[in-house]
């Protein structure tokens, strides 16, 4: 395909999202569509975008809706927005909002879009509760042909034992090893040395920030209230707690090792919500009279091995995306990184700032530096304000983005860890 | 071909009634095996012991290897901490004291660098190491002690030739509960090859390898740091006698490595062998060794594509004793196990390419020698001197030719020995049970890696620490 002549820098023009609310909660009849939807609908309107203005909508979810997978094409569709608005939904794991948002730049600066609106949601409410596969096998011979008698006793035989069947809890765990990701994760911190009081200092810290975030409405702007089908509204993120202190979170019990050091006050919780970010080509925004907020100057996505540390893969992309951006890491004003735990977040910090690390793993023979703790996660993370998978990725962008434009700093770099050893990072700049 | 004992062994309530009833029977240990392709990580999570009395010179690559390999350092003096620093902040594995550590724990392996012990007094360090420690190995542990090779100096020559007989008889004492106890000896300067040797001794894909000297040296051309995972990918590999028992293991596991695999057999083995060759995606050549067109016949077969890896594994037995033998017996045996093999290498020269592989298959009967078995132990130990001599001859090409001598291995062929014999076979050896044809073919599979290029000329024995041969 030839590119379109129509090509130049993609831009963050403003993003959007529903409160973050613990899973089974407020939102828990409303679904990855749904929390899509709400995310966008609330993006237009504070853009005053027409519903035709867009082109195509780039989505990213974990936990997909198996009769609609391709969530982006049905929040189009019951957005009523242009039926020529394509859609497409991605899935990178907790990486997937960004890797959502990448591809919405990448598809722009290559010309074959103005606007899109790429962000994505979930729902671990909605999860669906899976039969095992076993009988699924055993059942298609009389779900799909003209069974007889005898393939029903054949089904029966094949289903013993029948403490097998039943339904199976969805379990975050690793495919390949078994590992829940809680387990990774207090496997990083024994490996690493992180001890419980630093976590729990650490996710204080993030419950501190993003409720201060939330006093002085800087958060207000990036969130959308929603409509629950019973017509109740949620204006507000449930889950970060301003009063929490390390008295509070010292007395809570590890949950995924008797002797471990990670409770549910240093991990992030399961969450229901919906982010997205309007993208557009430079000059069209300026053209349509929008404020450009910040551009990507580099990204990078890079796997690890999941049995060695599954949670480390921002410890190798950060750096790889500071490279393409041609910076280091003092010359960032911002960083923000997903915490899916703090144990993970303090073990990447440790292994960037550490030579022997960056000799043997980066191939470098200076350390990438230690993160100054007043340009990490300035407004708080995932600990405090929730993980709904696929949202993560844009919020951290709206809120960076929105960061950069109005503080005037120049650079923020964002990591995130993701399941199957997975890890992503980027650099933002702002746009003058 | 059950090994009674063996399985009653892994029954605890029978294992605890022999015991009360103090019957001389030592139940051997069921050996904990490694299935599947080498991977990146072998040493994932296991306890090793370290230690490096008088400043071994060793530690800093142990360090690198164990790290790197997943294992968790359990240093037995405080000292050594400094050389794990790095490695262990690289890959979240930092080394701790073994004074630190929870009582029950079990260890994996432990790694004694006594490249340092320099006199006879400097050898209770062995002992004061060890000896603790004993009592705490995991079933299926492995011990690996570290010693130097070619020193001239003669009380330090003595004390490092003094690891080894120390080797052997820990491990006749720790085999009873599956353990391997293996000495290598690194000449200076073979440092950087010694990293998939210790990987290939403190895992499980040496299960069966006990009481072994193992030299590392810098003879074969150097490498380039050689991948762990499919480190065979784009390489063809050629395996003699290939239809069933080791050389269908050794085919099996050379192609779970990403190689191409050429299984070679004798016609009338054509079923199984073109069956194993289309389950490998490799090959399949029916060729008799002993007719004197198949060396040109392989050649042919190969073509441009030219081979990395050779195995002679085909041979044959044709067990008389001297005063029955028959000539044409003799020339038979002689010429399968021997005059093929030589025949088969110097067709093939030309085809083999650089830091390529050639393993032949020696015997632990060459080595020690057996009643009845004089053509075949001769035509066995000819085979050691052969690859002693290509060695050389190869090595500025960076090609390694090595041997691997079996012992009893519970195979077709040593399912014909009688009951009775067959008992005291697997009996005697450290471990108490016989080898498998896989334990072989890890052994074969390692030497064919590119990090197995400080092992060339030598002989490796797989015989779970056989209580015969040198």
């Amino acid at each position: 395909m030839a590119a379109s002549k129509n090509k130049g820098r993609a831009v963050i023009v403003a993003g959007a999202r529903t409160p973050f609310v613990k899973a089974f909660g407020e939102f828990t009849k409303v679904d990855t569509i749904a929390l899509g939807v709400a995310a966008a609908r609330g993006l237009l309107k504070k853009t005053g975008l027409g519903h035709r203005d867009v082109q195509s909508i780039v989505w990213g979810g974990v936990i997909l809706p198996s009769g609609a997978p391709n969530v982006a094409r049905e929040i189009a569709l019951d957005l009523q927005l242009d039926p020529a608005c394509e859609g497409m939904t991605v899935v990178r794991a907790c990486a997937s909002g960004l890797q959502a948002i990448t591809l919405a730049a990448a598809a722009i600066e290559r010309g074959e879009a103005d606007v899109v609106i790429a962000g994505g949601s979930d729902s671990t409410s909605n999860a669906e509760i899976k039969l095992p596969q076993k009988v699924v096998h055993a059942l298609a011979p009389v779900a799909l042909g003209k069974p007889t008698a005898a393939d029903y006793l054949g089904v029966l035989a094949q289903l013993r034992p029948f403490s097998e069947l039943l339904p199976q809890r969805p379990r975050i765990a690793e495919r390949t090893t078994g590992e829940m990701m809680g387990e990774a994760a207090e496997k990083m911190a024994r490996r690493n040395e992180i001890s419980r009081e630093d976590q729990d200092a650490f996710a204080v810290r993030s419950h501190t920030r993003a409720a201060a975030a939330i006093e002085s409405g800087l958060l207000a702007e990036e969130i959308v209230p929603v409509e629950t089908p019973d017509g109740r509204w949620v204006h507000a993120d449930g889950l970060v707690r301003a009063d929490t202190t390390v008295e509070k979170l010292a007395k809570l019990r590890p949950v995924f090792a008797k002797d471990g050091t990670l409770t549910a006050g240093n991990s992030s919780a399961l969450t229901d919500g919906g982010a997205a970010v309007l993208l557009m080509r430079e000059e069209k925004a300026r053209a349509l009279g929008l404020v450009p907020l910040a551009a990507f100057a580099s990204w990078s996505y890079v796997g690890v091995d999941p049995a060695d540390q599954l949670l480390m893969g921002p410890a190798l992309a950060m750096p790889t995306a500071l490279e393409r951006a041609g910076l280091s890491l003092a010359d960032v004003d911002l960083v923000d990184m997903h915490e899916a735990f703090a144990a993970q977040v303090l073990s990447i910090l440790k292994m960037l700032a550490s030579k022997p690390f960056a000799e043997r793993r980066l191939g470098r023979g200076t350390a990438v530096g230690e993160v100054d703790p007043a340009k990490l996660n300035v407004h708080g993370g995932s600990l405090a304000l929730g993980h709904p998978f696929g949202a993560t990725g844009a919020r951290m962008v709206t809120t960076m983005a929105n960061e950069l434009h109005r503080t005037g700093k120049q650079h923020a770099l964002l990591g995130i860890c993701a399941a199957g050893g997975l890890g992503a990072a980027a650099v933002l700049e702002r746009c003058d | 071909m059950n090994d009674l004992l063996l399985e009653l062994g892994k029954n605890k309530n029978a294992r605890r009634l022999l015991g009360s009833l103090g019957l001389p029977l030592p139940l051997p240990e069921s050996l904990r095996r490694e299935r599947g392709p080498l991977v990146a990580r072998p040493l994932a999570d296991r306890a090793v012991a370290v230690a490096a009395p008088r400043g071994g010179t060793l530690l800093a690559t142990i360090a690198e290897t164990l790290t790197g390999a997943g294992a968790d350092a359990w240093l037995l003096d405080a000292a050594d901490a400094a050389v794990f620093q790095g490695p262990g902040e690289t890959f979240g594995r930092p080394a701790r004291l073994l004074t630190a550590s929870p009582e029950r724990m079990r260890l994996d392996a432990v790694v004694i660098d006594a490249s340092a012990l320099a006199d006879a007094a400097s050898l209770r360090a062995l002992f004061d190491a060890l000896s603790p420690l004993v009592p705490r190995l995991a079933r299926s542990a492995h011990v690996v002690v570290l010693g130097r090779e070619g020193l001239t100096e003669r009380r330090a020559a003595a004390a490092q030739a003094a690891l080894e007989g120390f080797v052997r008889s820990v491990a006749k004492e720790i085999g009873r509960v599956g353990a391997t106890a293996n000495l290598v000896r690194v000449v200076a300067g073979a440092e950087l090859r010694l990293p998939a040797v210790l990987r290939f001794v403190l895992s499980a894909r040496s299960a069966f390898v006990t009481g072994q000297p193992i030299v590392v040296d810098a003879v074969a051309r150097p490498l380039p740091e050689p991948p762990w995972v499919r480190s065979l990918e784009g390489r063809v590999a050629l395996v003699t006698g290939a239809a069933r028992g080791i050389g269908e293991a050794t085919a099996r596991r050379l192609a779970q490595e990403g190689a191409h695999v050429v299984c070679l057999d004798r016609p009338a083995d054509d079923g199984p062998l073109s069956q194993l060759a289309r389950s490998l995606g490799g090959s399949a050549l029916a060729v008799d060794l002993q007719d004197a067109d198949a060396p040109a016949k392989v050649v042919a077969h190969l073509g441009a594509r030219g081979v990395d890896v050779i195995v002679h594994n085909a041979g044959i037995t044709r067990d008389k004793t001297l005063a029955r033998m028959k000539p044409e017996l003799w020339d038979a045996v002689l010429d399968v196990n021997l005059g093929a093999v030589e025949r088969l290498h110097e067709a093939l020269l030309p085809q083999l390419r650089d830091q390529g592989r050639v393993v032949c298959l020696s015997s632990i009967a060459g080595l020690a020698g057996n009643m009845g078995q004089t053509a075949y132990a001769a035509s066995k130990s000819g085979v050691v001197g052969w690859v002693r001599a290509e060695a050389q001859a190869l090595a500025s090409r960076g090609v390694t030719v090595n041997a691997i001598a079996p012992g009893f291995i519970e195979t077709r062929l040593t399912a014909a020995i009688p009951m009775a014999i067959r008992e005291v076979a697997r009996r005697l050896s450290a471990l108490g049970q016989g080898g498998l044809p896989g334990d072989v073919a890890e052994a074969i599979t390692f030497l064919a890696t590119p990090g197995a290029q400080g092992l060339t000329g030598r002989t490796l024995r797989v015989c779970g620490g056989a209580f015969v041969g040198a």
